[in-house]
């Protein structure tokens, strides 16, 4: 387990993701890295229903097969303040349970999937981003295993990736990692620089949640424009009905 | 007469029909007069019962029977008969009362009868006779009670005199460290370890009996086991206790006898080590209070033991792959560690009760017969502890890992970990080969440091860790230069390799052949040397030029290549090329160079004089001539007579 940082990839216009992703992967592969196995992150949304006063609530439950044997979860209160849970898999069940206060949004179930490299003390993994059968763009995760701080490997990793996507990749931390301002303890409001902390792997689920907020914002936006060739759908609620997903258990499902 | 209605009035009760006529008319049977019913009715008195109303009744029955009788005294001649008794009986106790009336009469005189009252006369028993009776009455009171006593003394003489108790107290004692139970008449006792978590079929069942006559104990002692009569086979190690027990215990024929497991390394036909299996000398030194049988007892459960721990391995031996085949032959398995290296278990059980038992091989290896104990054990614990699952509702099986394996956002390869699993041969294999890379080891560094005089090697191994992996370090140091420099690696001894980091972070991996772990050492010797050197050089002032640790130079060598180093004195006049190789020997050539040079003329291509500072040519010094204790010391001393006195 090792830092993580998500890098949403330019679609350059007439070539289709697929054709990217193909790219990329012989790249990776001519470079020396090794294709070992599949990966899958997917996020549902439950909202509740808004009573006077309170703004609807959101539980975004996500699995990342890295870590077969846990459930994470995110609670947006609707005014900006998160709680994160991570929890064994028998979670999915509990919120199955939970259909009377939370109803599932199904429209929005979002996932990213695509093939996992190996390339020494990296792992990069080449994800399409799909919303409902819909393709929405590529999102491309690299860890480096051996360091746990982000301010230690920020500019090796940004070297990686610049160096084998072709993209320029912003000196500046990802806005996951932005400093922040919170009340410490004692009351007083403190810069806290989210670089230095002990990585964990919900900052990469909260990582997704945040990339895959944007696709979902962009298909709204595009929804509401009129445009936009893989934007049908969402408002609407078309598409096939949703399959609930199965709760992620054992080890190889994934892989 | 007036005119008066007639009433009829009859007895609802017909009379009895005496006849019927041949015209129809029937005859009635006269309903009983007055003193017929009398009559009945008297016949009815019993006169036995004497009571005042009856006679009262008598008087008057007796009163109208006689005016009946007058009257009726022709007709009816039958009624005659109860009234005859009734007159008799009648006149007798008439009789009866005129004498007692004149008994009274007279007694009331008093001249000629008295009336005094009767006296209690005592009993006619003679005294005597009681006496004789209390006493015999006594004396078997007496007799229950001696018996008893008598019976009380004699269990505690019993006690006192003999050195095994009852057999009450000895059952009290075998229930104290062993299961019985009592099925039927007999008591059938467990010693197998199935209540520990052991699944083995060999059931551990032992019987309890009474035991016979001393003497019987000392000739069916010699019957070894099998016997189906109950009262031998106490297997008491061949040796003829005098004290018997006064219970005896059976243990089944296949259990009896002494085991243990042998566990020897083989290097082609030559023990290397071995160790002895077996659970003889634990557990508490109970014999000295109990009798002969807990000895039986723990040698049956020994065997069964070692029984188990066989057939375990045995079956694991037969299951597993291993790139070389294991092979179980009879009570044998021979597991390949390394090429040429054999581990071979076997399970030696002996039933005859020699007393020249071969003598205990030397080379004990109790790490791995505690190992094989611990193994089992664990094997048998895991059978019968499960972690509970918090939240209880959760499934029963999985460890407390796994289960936290969720919430801490476990990842594959921590998953992956969790599921592998080592049998009980695979442990012990690892086990032994890391004990003889380990032995491997010691052996190469010792052997090292014995014959490498000049930097000393000093190894200092870490006294914890764990069954497959040791660690040990290294230091290379000169004696009196310890300030100077010293070499440090440390290496970490697995189970068939080694891996070296030394300190600048290099991490090298070596095999099992103790030459590579040799060759490492000569290099880091080498380079220990060199950099030293110019340490050295530093304290004394002299510049060093260039030092390379691998030269390309001189013929391709087995081992590494040469390092070198060059030094110029203080004030330039002298150079100083020292070049050390690490053939099996280590091998320095020293060589000197002075400038100005000597043999500088000038000629017409060079003729001005001050060519003559650009160095002559390197002479070889005898280094090993040179005065000194180590290559260092010899350094020093040349630096020291190469430096020259001028300002």
């Amino acid at each position: 387990m090792g830092v993580t940082v998500l890098q949403p990839y330019p679609l350059p216009e007439g070539k289709s993701g697929a054709h990217i992703i193909d790219h990329l992967a012989k790249r990776l592969l001519s470079l020396g890295a090794t294709h070992a196995g599949q990966f899958l992150v997917d996020c549902e949304t439950f909202i509740s229903t808004p009573q006077h006063g309170t703004p609807a609530r959101a539980v975004h439950v996500l699995h990342n097969s890295e870590y077969p044997a846990s459930t994470f979860s995110i609670i947006d209160n609707g005014n900006g303040k998160q709680v994160a849970l991570v929890a064994d898999s028998i979670f999915d069940l509990l919120m199955l349970k939970m259909t009377s206060t939370f109803t599932s949004k199904k429209q929005t179930k979002i996932e990213s999937r695509g093939a996992r490299f190996e390339y020494g003390d990296f792992v990069i993994k080449l994800g399409s981003v799909t919303m409902m059968e819909h393709f929405k763009g590529i999102l491309i995760e690299i860890e480096y295993r051996p360091c746990v701080t982000l301010s230690y490997c920020w500019e090796m990793i940004r070297e990686m990736l610049q160096g084998f996507l072709g993209i320029n990749v912003a000196k500046e931390y990802p806005t996951y990692f932005t400093t922040q301002t919170i009340m410490n303890a004692m009351g007083q409001q403190q810069l806290h620089a989210k670089q230095n902390d002990i990585y964990e792997p919900m900052d990469t689920v909260k990582q997704y949640l945040e990339h895959f907020t944007n696709y979902r914002k962009h298909v709204q936006i595009h929804g509401a424009m009129g445009g936009g060739a893989s934007s049908v759908g969402t408002v609407g609620g078309g598409g096939p009905g949703g399959v609930l997903l199965p709760s992620s258990v054992g080890m190889g499902g994934r892989s | 007469m007036s005119n008066s209605v007639n009433i009829s009035v009859e007895t609802t009760c017909e009379n009895q029909i005496r006849e019927i006529a041949y015209d129809g008319t029937e005859l009635y049977q006269p309903p009983p007069t007055l003193s017929e019913s009398l009559a009945k009715c008297a016949a009815r008195i019993d006169f036995s019962k004497t009571s005042l109303d009856n006679i009262k009744k008598e008087e008057k029955s007796a009163a109208a029977a006689a005016d009946d009788d007058n009257k009726d005294a022709n007709q009816f001649q039958e009624s005659l008969w109860p009234w005859d008794a009734v007159r008799n009986k009648l006149k007798d106790a008439y009789t009866e009362i005129c004498v007692l009336t004149d008994v009274i009469s007279i007694a009331k005189d008093k001249r000629y009868l008295v009336l005094d009252p009767l006296l209690e006369e005592p009993d006619d028993t003679k005294p005597i006779v009681q006496v004789y009776s209390r006493k015999k009455a006594i004396s078997q009171a007496a007799q229950v009670l001696l018996g008893g006593a008598e019976r009380i003394r004699n269990a505690h003489s019993e006690q006192r005199s003999r050195n095994v108790s009852d057999f009450h107290i000895e059952l009290l004692r075998l229930r104290q460290n062993w299961r019985l139970k009592k099925v039927s008449n007999a008591i059938i006792g467990d010693l197998s370890y199935r209540t520990a978590g052991s699944k083995f079929g060999m059931s551990g069942t032992f019987e309890v009996t009474k035991a016979e006559d001393a003497l019987d104990d000392e000739n069916s002692g010699n019957n070894t086991g099998g016997s189906a009569n109950s009262s031998s086979s106490s297997s008491n190690n061949g040796m003829q206790l005098k004290a018997s027990s006064a219970l005896r215990v059976i243990v089944p024929s296949e259990l009896q006898g002494v085991a243990y497991i042998k566990v020897i390394t083989q290097k082609d036909q030559e023990d290397l080590c071995t160790a002895q299996v077996n659970l003889m000398g634990h557990g508490q030194n109970l014999t000295a209070q109990v009798g002969v049988w807990q000895k039986t007892l723990e040698f049956a459960q020994n065997v069964l033991f070692c029984k188990e721990l066989f057939a375990q391995l045995a079956r694991e031996a037969i299951q597993l792959q291993a790139p070389i085949p294991h092979v179980v032959i009879g009570n044998q398995i021979r597991a390949t560690l390394l090429p040429n290296i054999q581990l071979i278990i076997s399970l030696c059980h002996s039933t005859s009760f020699d007393s020249s038992q071969p003598a205990p091989i030397n080379d004990h290896d109790h790490v791995l017969e505690h190992s094989l104990h611990q193994l089992l054990r664990e094997v048998h614990y895991k059978n019968s502890h499960h972690p509970f699952p918090h939240p209880a509702s959760a499934p029963l099986g999985p460890s407390k890992k796994r289960m936290l394996a969720g919430p801490t956002a476990a990842d594959r390869d921590a998953l992956l970990d969790m599921t592998k699993t080592q049998t009980i041969l695979e442990q012990i294999i690892a086990q032994a080969q890391h004990i003889f890379m380990r032995k491997r080891t010691q052996y190469v560094l010792d052997t090292l440091a014995r014959d490498v005089k000049d930097p000393q090697i000093v190894s200092h191994w870490n006294a914890m860790n764990s069954p497959t992996m040791s660690c040990v370090k290294i230091n290379i140091v000169t004696h009196g230069y310890d300030a100077i420099g010293r070499t440090s690696l440390v290496i970490h001894v697995k189970e068939r390799s080694l891996k070296c980091i030394c300190r600048d972070g290099r991490v090298m991996r070596l095999s099992y052949e103790p030459q590579e772990l040799r060759d490492l050492i000569l290099c880091q010797i080498n380079s220990h040397q060199i950099s030293c050197l110019v340490s050295l050089a530093r304290c004394m002032a002299w510049t060093v030029l260039s030092n390379s640790n691998h030269l390309g130079i001189g013929k391709v060598e087995p081992l590494g290549n040469a390092s070198s180093c060059l030094l110029a004195s203080p004030n330039s006049d002298r150079m100083i090329a020292v070049q050390i190789r690490c053939d099996p020997q280590i091998d320095v050539k020293v060589y000197i160079a002075r400038s100005p040079r000597q043999d500088f003329f000038p000629s017409p291509l060079v003729p001005e004089k001050f060519w003559e500072n650009l160095g002559g040519n390197f002479k070889e010094v005898r280094f090993d001539k040179i005065e000194g204790k180590s290559f260092l010391n010899k350094m020093e001393f040349l630096m020291a007579s190469l430096t020259s006195n001028t300002a």
